[in-house]
């Protein structure tokens, strides 16, 4: 698309963003159209030679219900965290952008930032020495006798959530806090001053104006949560599996690498899908409650 | 709004940081804490930091990671704000057609992106190599230094470019002496970001690292999945340090929290 020289528009200067172009169109985009095409192969690429066609990938996804089961889960458990996420984190960024002092913003900014900075395995880990038997937390809640001794909710599923919220809380409130912080004061002072109260105002006028922060936020949450796999494989214990550890075994442990192509490719399409569904319900949304204020 | 009401925002972000930083000052907490396995009672020690930083087997990991991830962020510099600079000569509708396509590294699942690479470069007969995680690492960084240096390209005035021209300045000075310094915090901030990025990339370095070299974040991976480790603690305790550093030094740039991450570049940077 770089060097289309017909067209008379054409600038020699924007030649600069060629090697870019290339590494773009070498390192993303043709790995993943050549993912549809290793979704069709048979077994592993052995010193490069391709070992030919199957269709029989998809009809052990589709024939056992091992794929659709995990990947309902995973998408429940992306929808739940998002869901989660985003109840946290809007008071918060509400708070962040509104309620604080402007002197403290600047703080508050870097403390939200910090986890990205962060790396993610570090963050797992300290999530999981908060909940080790024996560990802070546990041991409180067994002092207070909520909890038996040496219990733990770490390696099950509910672990898996409890990290994934604290992983992906800070993406958010980050989201959230841009979109309301552009939120004019006057705007909700009219609001007040025209008799709504708290609740009236916030969906009137707060809420219809986040929406474009809560779609960021929630592609940047709920993308990455289902198609996680080192949560689960560091926290989830046994009934932890994600249909990412499911696609990461077929590269690491099963070796079948056609499989594990056919698996991602159907999970990609499948979480587009989703992502586009739900963009297109935001909007809507958008428009329907944009509507109602007039 | 009422006060009340902004009380109960105040009480509730305070909530939403404890929940945050709980876990992460316990870390820094037993990473003095001479008891075994980060258990009662609390024993001050220095003792995990000299580990550390001679018998850990986590020290050469770090060593690789930091020269690795050097090496990424300095080339995904120079190739990314050749990318801004030519950016600025594209047709809007070419330039935008470019963005998307430079979204796609940071919109997909690095789980996906690593597979799909690892199986082209399999096919290649390259498999997993030196080369392999470099060209991995360098896709899922590069969107950040573009979008950073396009935000400075964006705010700068750009008539002392042209005025240099017509004071016969060839376009090399010109860039060198004109456009760099006004661009020069966007190529710091995408150079940090690039860095970090890439330091902390599990994903594609647990797909594309060659058969038994271990990069930090794997080796975390494989440390973590046995339990508790006591030098990693320290080690935690210095990253978290050096980021909170990284931080500040981003906010003296101009660069705050959600201009980091805006992806579609049209903020600049918003100042606090």
């Amino acid at each position: 698309m770089k060097t289309k020289t017909k067209k008379n528009s054409f600038k020699i200067g924007s030649l600069w963003a060629g090697p870019s172009a290339l590494m773009l169109l070498c390192l993303s985009l043709i790995p993943l159209a050549m993912l549809l095409l290793f979704s069709f192969m048979d077994g592993n690429i052995t010193n490069g030679v391709f070992p030919g066609w199957t269709i029989e990938n998809f009809q052990k996804m589709f024939s056992s219900n091992v794929f659709s089961k995990l990947m309902a889960k995973s998408l429940g458990i992306g929808a739940l965290v998002t869901v989660i996420c985003i109840l946290i984190s809007y008071p918060m960024a509400w708070g962040m952008a509104k309620a604080a002092k402007p002197h403290n913003r600047s703080m508050l900014m870097m403390l939200i930032i910090l986890p990205f900075f962060t790396s993610q395995l570090l963050l797992i880990y300290a999530m999981m020495m908060i909940l080790q038997s024996g560990g802070i937390l546990m041991t409180l809640l067994g002092a207070l006798g909520i909890t038996t001794d040496g219990t733990s909710i770490l390696y099950t599923p509910k672990a898996v959530i409890l990290v994934l919220v604290y992983e992906y809380l800070p993406y958010m409130v980050l989201c959230l806090y841009t979109s309301l912080e552009s939120i004019g004061d006057n705007l909700v002072q009219a609001s007040r001053v025209l008799g709504a109260g708290t609740f009236r105002t916030f969906i009137n006028v707060v809420f219809p104006m986040s929406i474009p922060g809560l779609l960021s936020g929630i592609l940047l949450v709920m993308v990455p949560v289902t198609g996680s796999f080192a949560e689960s494989a560091l926290v989830g214990g046994p009934n932890g599996m994600m249909v990412g550890s499911l696609i990461n075994s077929q590269y690491n442990t099963v070796l079948n690498m056609g499989y594990g192509a056919s698996l991602s490719c159907v999970f990609l399409i499948i979480l587009s899908i989703i992502m586009a569904v739900v963009r297109m319900l935001v909007n809507l949304a958008e428009r329907r409650i944009g509507g109602e204020t007039e | 709004m009422n006060k009340g009401f902004y009380r109960f925002l105040r009480v509730w972000m305070f909530l939403g940081f404890a929940f945050l930083y709980i876990p992460i000052l316990v870390i820094i907490v037993m990473s003095f804490n001479g008891t075994a396995y980060g258990m009662f009672p609390f024993q001050f020690t220095m003792e995990w930091y000299s580990y550390l930083f001679t018998k850990s087997e986590l020290l050469p990991a770090t060593m690789l990671s930091l020269k690795f991830s050097l090496a990424v962020a300095f080339t995904a510099v120079i190739v990314g704000t050749m990318a801004a600079f030519g950016m600025q000569y594209m047709t809007p509708g070419m330039g935008k057609k470019l963005n998307t396509v430079l979204q796609l590294p940071i919109t997909i699942p690095w789980l996906v992106q690593g597979v799909s690479l690892l199986l082209l470069l399999n096919l290649l007969g390259i498999g997993r190599s030196y080369f392999g995680m470099f060209c991995g690492n360098i896709i899922c960084v590069l969107p950040y230094v573009v979008m950073l240096v396009l935000g400075r390209f964006a705010m700068a005035d750009r008539t002392p470019e042209a005025a240099a021209r017509l004071l016969g300045a060839g376009p090399l000075r010109v860039f060198f002496d004109v456009t760099m310094p006004m661009i020069v915090p966007g190529i710091l901030a995408g150079g940090m970001m690039a860095f970090i990025v890439c330091f902390n990339s599990f994903c594609i370095q647990y797909y594309l690292a060659p058969f038994g070299v271990r990069t930090l974040p794997v080796e975390v991976f494989t440390l973590i999945k046995t339990g508790y480790k006591a030098d990693l603690n320290a080690l935690a305790t210095l990253m978290i340090l050096i980021s909170l550093a990284a931080i500040i030094l981003l906010n003296r740039l101009g660069y705050s929290g959600s201009s980091l991450f805006s992806t579609g570049a049209k903020k600049g940077n918003d100042k606090l």
